[in-house]
Formats: structure tokens, sequence, C-alpha cells
């Protein structure tokens, strides 16, 4: 039998066992120590990674209101369809299931799930309908791993009105989301995002942040716990400059007449030129933003990207055509401050110029005219020896007085610089001297130069303001959600005429004549406001003649400045100018006399009823009545000047 | 009298170690089941387990009464049951994860290859016990190689890679402790590492190669095989010092980590209790491990010494390739924790090797007396 002895022969054996297990136990101890102590911090973040989603609550873009307040942008509560991402992969069936249920092809679903980074769900389809939302909601269980999001979707109110102002807001792109890079905000796949105009300049301000819920899912992606909430902070307001009924009327006006010339492009600009606020600005053809809100369809898109007419560009501001007659302004100021005219000299019109052979579009001849008389006809000879005696160096030197050639500063992008007429132009572009002619077509703004509408518009401002030049600008102020004011905007004069004020003052003598007895009389007959304008009628290689028409009012304190073309309008005075007289019509509150006889007739059958009422009871009624009465009154509520008086 | 004697000759560092585990382990089992049961009581695998730990426990009280010394009459007929309950499992036996490892019997199914361990440490201690001090050449170790060999190739064949290297390891823990030649245990590495390429191309199935690779490198099939890996540190890492708490392992309770109560059993320790719990079950296991060898050292006979390295090694193996496989330092075998895993068969044989245990060491002075 075996004994103790043998044990202790090999105990040195047993020992080295022992020694063996402490070891592994050390080693195991020291693994888990390096796991839990050292690398921690790596594995708890991989674990929330596991378990926690961020479902973000999309904050609401700030509202657009116009100048009174009035709102013209806002959102309605939408909502999208998203999938949590998973630590496993997403199955094949949720997204053959999903791809049915919400026409969005297999591939694209594919395409997100795979560009996704993060725990953020990936947003398949925004603004669905409530039947695909009963669907998932009752079906929960074919469909796990997919959320509803609540989302503030986009709304334009007036849909087209002012979109070239507004711009748009749409799903950030991939070279958007490279470019907004080193933005202060982080922007992210899924993000939407103001693409043009005002929603564009002011995406910061305007987007808010973001909030969301922490949810707590298992590994099938089913929510088990909201474990934090935040709340997302809604975005700054835009009070604009914009008048919402001057706009509606710029808008209906342009419409109207664009199909009654048969046009298909127009633009308009509506400022007070005592500031720079812009009231209202039309550009023509135009799109429905509301459109790209949920991601615009092809057919949609197509028949915007095909339009030749360019719906998606504010011809306002990056529309460049050559100003025609508007231009004379510069000329005429120009010839009155470089003494080489005075407002008396009458110069002989007989229907051509002497020297070279241009002469007036329909060749007549007025005889001798004097500078107003010119000015309010129009007259291409008188002015094309303004030019004749000014040169181009002064006629360009006046023209980059007005500000022209370069952008006005206007908030928006894109803004076109324009072109002025010079020598150094044509040397640099066509490498060819100057001839004398070519003077004379810049003279009448014809040639080279190049104007845009809120350019046409600064020019008229300015002879409106006496010389000063405001900068335009859209917004008044951004309110943030606490009501506070984060930024206000100012008027700034960005220039000033060097010209003496009595120049200035025959300049506007002669316009005014344009509406009293000159080029834009007839459409202005009766109208009860004294009114500068002047019309233009563009010539254009490529078909009709665009149509010109600036001007402002009332005459004696300018407070509103319109600047009209017509593309392919044919005469400025046809074309133009009717719109023109209806935006200025708005503008003071004038009621058109169509409307204004019905509105008497309403008013007095109102009256006749309440006489009758009045001899059937003793009743209160009157003071209920009286406020229907009193709106309809002209001059009453808000104008521009119409009631300021005349100074 | 035996009585008597029983409770003044208890190892009471082992069955405190062992107990500690075994606590550990209910409130574990608990934690990462209470959610999903099969049956409508949440607490129906602590329930079960616990039942059969108390049931063992009387088991171990019954065997205390018999002398372990008896177990070597037994020897080569429990070989040979060994060898037909093996060869019942590859006819009989019920697939689960891709291997055939299991007998229904009536309500229980059990896992024969578990029994198998203990069995053969018997077998073998009762053959070894005659060659302390005499394995010197390959005529004096092929013999008994190849007296493990076989019960080894039929597990190995069901296939259960882990247990057929449980085999292994108290194979070598028991010739180690006989005293083998070092050089031909130095030689005997060497075979077997030449071999491992015969053994990769030849005998490891796809999916235990796939373990093995997943093993060199996790990201290799990050939602196949090496999910579990990936998964099981996320839980132990992410448990920090303090570990999240019991019910509130994020991995474990959301499904993250699977077989949470099973084979990665030690991550749900790791996360909710952290490293100071998961350092305090090592060190419960140290105990048991240490007093085993303690044990050994003291057993009034070579069998009985035999038997107590045999048991050691085998509990060794199993925390060094169960931890480190959750700890991501040991591929996936299969292997679960002494005491702490679920599962009815494991805990009744290693019930029984904490009952040999006691009853060598109940019995190992009484030459003294």
């Amino acid at each position: 039998m075996n004994t103790n002895t043998n044990n202790i022969e090999f105990g040195g054996r047993l020992r080295v066992i022992g020694y063996i297990i402490v070891l592994v136990i050390a080693v195991l101890i020291g693994r888990i120590g390096y796991l839990q102590l050292y690398d921690g911090d790596h594995y708890a973040s991989l674990a929330d990674g596991n378990r926690i989603r961020i479902v973000p609550a999309v904050a609401p873009r700030g509202t657009f209101y116009d100048r009174n307040g009035n709102m013209m942008v806002t959102n309605r509560p939408g909502f999208a369809v998203s999938l949590l991402p998973l630590t496993e992969p997403i199955s094949d069936d949720v997204i053959n299931r999903l791809s049915e249920l919400l026409k969005v092809p297999k591939g694209t679903i594919n395409e997100k799930i795979d560009a996704h980074i993060g725990f953020d769900p990936i947003r398949i389809k925004t603004d669905v309908g409530p039947e695909i939302l009963s669907i998932i909601a009752e079906q929960k269980d074919l469909y796990p791993g997919v959320v509803v999001e609540v989302l503030p979707i986009r709304e334009y109110i007036y849909k087209e009105q002012a979109v070239h102002v507004f711009g748009y807001v749409s799903e950030i792109n991939d070279a958007e989301l490279e470019a907004k890079k080193d933005s202060p905000h982080k922007y992210k796949m899924g993000d939407i995002i103001g693409k043009a105009g005002l929603e564009r300049v002011y995406d910061l301000e305007l987007r808010g942040e973001d909030g969301g819920e922490q949810v707590e899912v298992d590994v099938t992606g089913k929510p088990v716990e909201i474990l934090g909430k935040k709340n997302p902070v809604p975005g700054s307001d835009l009070y604009l400059t914009i008048d919402k009924d001057i706009q509606a009327a710029a808008e209906k006006a342009v419409d109207e007449q664009l199909v009654a010339v048969g046009a298909k492009a127009a633009a308009v600009v509506v400022m007070n030129p005592q500031t720079g606020e812009v009231l209202a600005m039309v550009s023509r053809p135009s799109f429905d933003p509301n459109l790209f809100v949920g991601g615009i369809s092809s057919k949609n898109w197509n028949a915007i990207n095909n339009n030749p007419n360019h719906p998606m560009d504010n011809k306002a501001i990056t529309g460049e055509y050559p100003p025609g007659s508007t231009f004379k302004i510069v000329t005429g100021t120009a010839a009155l401050a470089e003494h080489v005219v005075t407002p008396e000299e009458k110069i002989f019109d007989s229907g051509k110029h002497w020297i070279v052979d241009k002469g007036n579009a329909d060749g007549e001849a007025l005889g001798y005219i004097n500078f107003e008389e010119a000015m309010a006809h129009s007259d291409n000879v008188y002015f094309y020896e303004m030019g004749n005696r000014l040169g181009i160096d002064r006629l360009e030197k006046y023209a980059r007085m007005f500000g022209l050639g370069k952008p006005t500063g206007i908030n928006l992008l894109f803004e076109a610089e324009g072109l002025v007429a010079s020598q150094e132009y044509k040397r640099k572009v066509f490498d060819e001297d100057w001839y004398l002619a070519e003077t004379f077509d810049a003279a009448i703004g014809q040639g080279f130069n190049n104007v845009t509408p809120i350019q046409a518009a600064m020019v008229m401002g300015e002879i409106a303001a006496d010389g000063k030049r405001y900068k335009p600008y859209l917004v008044d102020k951004i309110v943030d959600p606490d009501g506070k004011t984060v930024k206000k905007f100012k008027p700034e004069v960005v220039g000033q005429l060097e010209v003496e004020p009595q120049h200035i003052r025959l300049v506007q003598q002669g316009l005014k004549g344009v509406t009293k007895y000159g080029t834009a009389a007839s459409v202005f007959r009766g109208f009860p406001i004294e009114i500068a304008g002047k019309t233009g009628t563009a010539e254009n290689p490529h078909g009709r003649d665009h149509g010109w028409f600036v001007a402002y009012g009332p005459f004696d304190n300018p407070s509103v400045v319109v600047a009209v073309i017509v593309e392919q309008g044919g005469y400025g005075a046809a074309s133009a100018v009717p719109i023109g007289r209806k935006i200025l019509e708005a503008a003071f509150n004038i009621p058109d006399p169509a409307k204004q006889a019905e509105l008497e007739r309403q008013r007095k059958q109102a009256e006749q009823a309440h006489k009758n009422k009045k001899n059937n009871s003793n009743s209160n009624n009157k003071a209920q009545e009286q406020p229907a009465v009193v709106n309809n009154a002209p001059g009453a509520g808000k104008g521009y000047g119409a009631a300021n008086g005349k100074k | 009298m035996i009585l008597n004697k029983k409770f003044r000759k208890i190892d009471v560092e082992l069955i405190a170690g062992v107990a500690g585990i075994i606590i550990m382990s209910l409130i574990t089992i608990g934690s990462a089941t209470h959610i999903n049961t099969p049956s409508e009581d949440r607490y129906w695998y602590v329930l079960r387990q616990g039942i059969f730990t108390l049931l063992n426990v009387g088991v171990i009280f019954f065997f205390m009464n018999f002398d372990y010394k008896a177990l070597q009459a037994y020897g080569k007929k429990l070989y040979i049951f060994n060898i037909i309950m093996l060869l019942a499992v590859m006819f009989l036996g019920q697939s689960a994860l891709g291997a055939q490892r299991w007998i229904q019997l009536g309500p229980i199914s059990i896992q024969p290859s578990e029994f198998s361990k203990i069995i053969m440490i018997i077998c073998m201690a009762s053959v070894f016990q005659d060659k302390i001090g005499q394995i010197n050449k390959w005529s004096d170790l092929l013999p008994l190689a190849g007296y493990v060999g076989l019960p080894f190739l039929l597990v190995l064949k069901q296939p259960d890679l882990g247990t057929s290297l449980v085999f292994m390891a108290i194979f070598l823990g028991m010739i180690f402790a006989c005293g083998v030649n070092l050089k031909l245990l130095a030689w005997m590495f060497g075979v077997a590492m030449a071999c491992a390429p015969l053994m990769w191309h030849f005998v490891l199935k796809e999916y235990q190669k796939m373990r093995i690779m997943v093993f060199m490198d996790p990201n290799v099939d990050p939602l196949g095989s090496g999910y579990h890996i990936i998964q099981s540190k996320i839980a132990i890492g992410s448990g920090m010092l303090f570990g999240k708490g019991l019910f509130a392992g994020t991995q474990s309770q959301l499904n993250f980590l699977p077989e949470n109560h099973t084979d990665f059993i030690f991550a749900v320790v790791g996360e909710e209790l952290g490293f100071i719990g998961a350092t305090i079950l090592l060190l419960l296991y140290l105990v048991v491990l240490w007093r085993g060898i303690k044990i050994a050292q003291q057993a009034q006979d070579s069998f009985g010494m035999l038997l107590a390295v045999g048991i050691t090694s085998m509990l060794a193996f199993h925390v060094l390739v169960n931890v480190g496989m959750t700890a991501g330092i040991m591929p996936v075998t299969g292997i679960p924790l002494p005491f702490m895993s679920y599962g009815v068969s494991a805990l009744t044989t290693n019930m029984f090797a904490v009952a040999i245990l006691l009853n060598i060491y109940l019995r190992n002075q009484k030459l003294q007396f």
C-alpha cells in the first residue's frame, strides 16, 4: 500500500501545481482589471452605444413675419418614418416591407443605412400620411426598429409669394455637409437646411437647437425606457421689411400683366428710398417652395429645372438687363452736374442726331425741347447729345457714383454686379477702342450697360432721397424664442451723389413730368398721389424688347420706390407701367376705381339697412357695423406717405 | 461516531469557498434570467439550480459515510460504463448548438460528458496510483495516454472540444503529480505542437476553426462568432470598478450578451458587480483550488492524492478557460464556469468532485490516531 511517503516524494510537484493555480488566478484578475479599470471607459461607451439611441426632436425653424407682424412662413406638425440603427444588421424582410409601405426603393433605404454613422435614427421618409403611420403602429412586430418621429414641417403660407426672398428648405446633401464642416453649428446627415433665399442666409439663426429623447433599446431595437429628454429650442424668428399686402399686390399685378402681354418672365422690387427697406420683391416665373419640403418629386423637379425661364433664379437681384431709358436718370444727372447743359437750354430734335445717325424709337421728332421735357418724353436725341457732351468717361463716373456696376449689398446670395459701359471694359473684353456711337448707346442705357432690377430701384431711390443711397435690406430684426431681439437691422447710408441739390430737383421735376404728361401719363391719369417715374424699353438682341418702369412717390416725401421689368414685354409704358401703378395703389391704399364703386354701393346698402333697423328697434348695433365702413374709406389704415401729408 | 468525526474533520475553508461561489451563482443567474424565463416564474432557473444544489448537498452527506478508497475497486467498471455512455450520446444524443451532447432522461436532459469528467478522474487515479515515480520512458507513458485517449476521442467526436481538453488537463495534472519525467513531458508538448497543424486540417470542424480564428481577431466575424467575444468584453469592461449593480447590467439585461446564464455568466458578474465582484469571485476560486492542492498534499494515499489533483486540475482548467474566454484571452470552447454556470449536470459533477475532496480530507489523518 502506498503511503504518505510517496506524496512527500513528489510533494514539490504539488506545490508547483499550486503555484500554477495562483498564477492562473492572478493572470485572470490582471486581465479583467485591464478590461474594467484601464479600458473601462472605452467599454462603457461601447455598452452605451449598444443600448442608447437618440430619437431627435427637431427644432422648429423660426417664423417669418412681415413688417406688420403677419405670419408668412411657419411650420406645421408632420411625421417621418425612421429606422433605429441596431447592433445587428437590419433584416432584409424589414427593409422590403418598409420599401413597399413607403414606396421608397430598397436601394435608397440601403444607401441611407450604409451612409449612416452614429446612433440617431436613419430618416427614410419625411412627411408621411396618417394611413402609413397607423399601419406601422398596428403592426409593430413587423417593423422592429422602425420609429415615427414628429417633425415640424416648413410651411410657406402664401406658396409662391416672395419665394425668391424666402427661399426654401430641403435635406442637406453631401456637398453642403462638406462645405459646412467649419460652421459653428454641427450639421449632420438628414438635417433640413435652408437652400436659398433668407432660409439659406439666416439658416443658423432660423434652425434652433434640436432636442431629443435618449431611449434605451434592447438587442432587437425595441425601446425599453426613456432615459432622458431634451426639449428642442426653436429657431429665431425673422421680422421682415416685406409688406404682405404690397407683396401680394405686386405678385397679382405681375401675373395679370404677364398674361395680358404674353410674356413669361418679370421682376419687381419695391423699397423705401429713405431707409433701404425692401417692401416687396417678385420674380417670375416662380415655384412653390412647399414642394421641396418633404423631398421634391422628380416630376416637379423636372418641371422647374426644364423651364427655360429659370424659376429658381431671383431675377430681381440676379437678372442683368440693359437699363434702357431708365439710364437717362444717370445721364441727365451727370449732364446737369457737369454743367454741359442748363435746364433752360433747348436742343433741337429732328428725329435724328446730327452726328451719329441715331434717333427716337419710333422716329418721332419733338422739335426744340429743354431738360425737363426731354426727361418726361424720354427723348433719345436730347440724351445722345448729353452723352456726346459728357463723353463716356464722365458717364461712367456718374454711373458708378449711383452705385451701378457693383452689388447693392442686399442680404441675399448671388446678387449680380451689373455692368457699367466704359472704355476700360471694352478694351479688356474686346481689345478694341471706344467709338462715339457707343457713347450714344450708353447715354440711353443701351450698349454695354447692364443693371439688375434692384439696381434700377436703387438709382431711382437715390433721386427720391435727394442723393442718399441706402443699402437695401429684407430683415428688420431677428427675435429669439424668448422674445429678445438678437439682431436689429438699421438703415445704412452707403453712398451720396456728389451733385448740387438743385440739379437733383431738376431731375425730379423731369421724372414727375413722366407721369403728368410724359411716357407714363396715360396710365397714371387720375392717380391721386404725385408720382415720379421713368419708363424704359431695353433693346433685346434675343427677342422682344424688355419693358422697364421705375417710379417713386409721393413726390414731395417719397416713401416708396418701385422698379419693374417685364422680360420681352415690349414697350415699358405698355408692359411695366401698369404693374407699377397697381403696386403704388397697394402701397398707398388707393382702391381701384371699380372696387371703390362696389364698396360705395355696399356702404350705401349697409346704411340703408342700418336705417331700416334703427326704425325697427333702438338697438346699439351701430357700434358693431361701423368698422366695416371705416376700413373701406380711402387713406385709412397704414399707408406709405399718402396720409403723412406733404412737406 | 462518524458524524461526530465528520464535523470535526470538515474542510471549512473549502466548503465556505464553494458556498460563496454558489451564492454568487444563484444571484447572478437570477439577474441574468429573470427577464427571459421559459415559465411564468421569473426565478425558474434560480429555483432549479438551488434545488439541485440542495439535493447534491444531501448526496455529499450520504457519500461522507463511505470511504473514498472504495472507489478504486470500481475503476474498471466505471471506465467501461463511461465508454458506453459516450457511445450512447453519439447514437441517441440530441443536438444543441451544433453538437450532440445531450441525453434526455425523463424530465431531465443530462450531459454525459460532464459526468464523464469525474468518472475519468476516478479511473485514472485508480490506474495511475501504481505508477508514481515510474513514468520515465515512452513505453511507460503511452499505455496511460492510450487509456485516456479512447474516451478523449469519443468526446472530441461529439464534438465537444472543451471537454476533451479538460481530459487532457486532468491527464497532465495527474502524470505531473505522478512525477513524470520532465523530459518526457517536454517531448509530449513538442509532439502536440507538431500535430497541431494536422489537428487543424483533419480533426477540427469548421466552426471550431472559426472560433480559434475569431479568438485571434474577434473582428473577423463581428456579428457571427466574434459577436460573443465582443459583447462579453464590452460587458466586463463596462462594469468598471463597482459594476452597474445587480439587475442593472445593460449588456446582460437587454440581451446583447448571449448565453448570459451559462457559459458567459462571468461577464454578467463583471458587468453588474464590477472589478470588485469579479475579483472576489476569482479569489473564492483560488480558495477552493488552493484547498484542493492542500488536500492532495495531505492525502492518506496516492489514490486520494491523485483524485484531489485530478479534481483540482479539472476545476482550475475550467476557471482558466471560461474566464479567459469571457475576457477575450481564450477561444470560445463552451466550457462552463464551475458552480457558477447554470446547468444541472455540471453542478452535480462539481459537487460530487467536492464531496470526494471532503472525503479525502476527512480521512487523511486516520493513521495519526
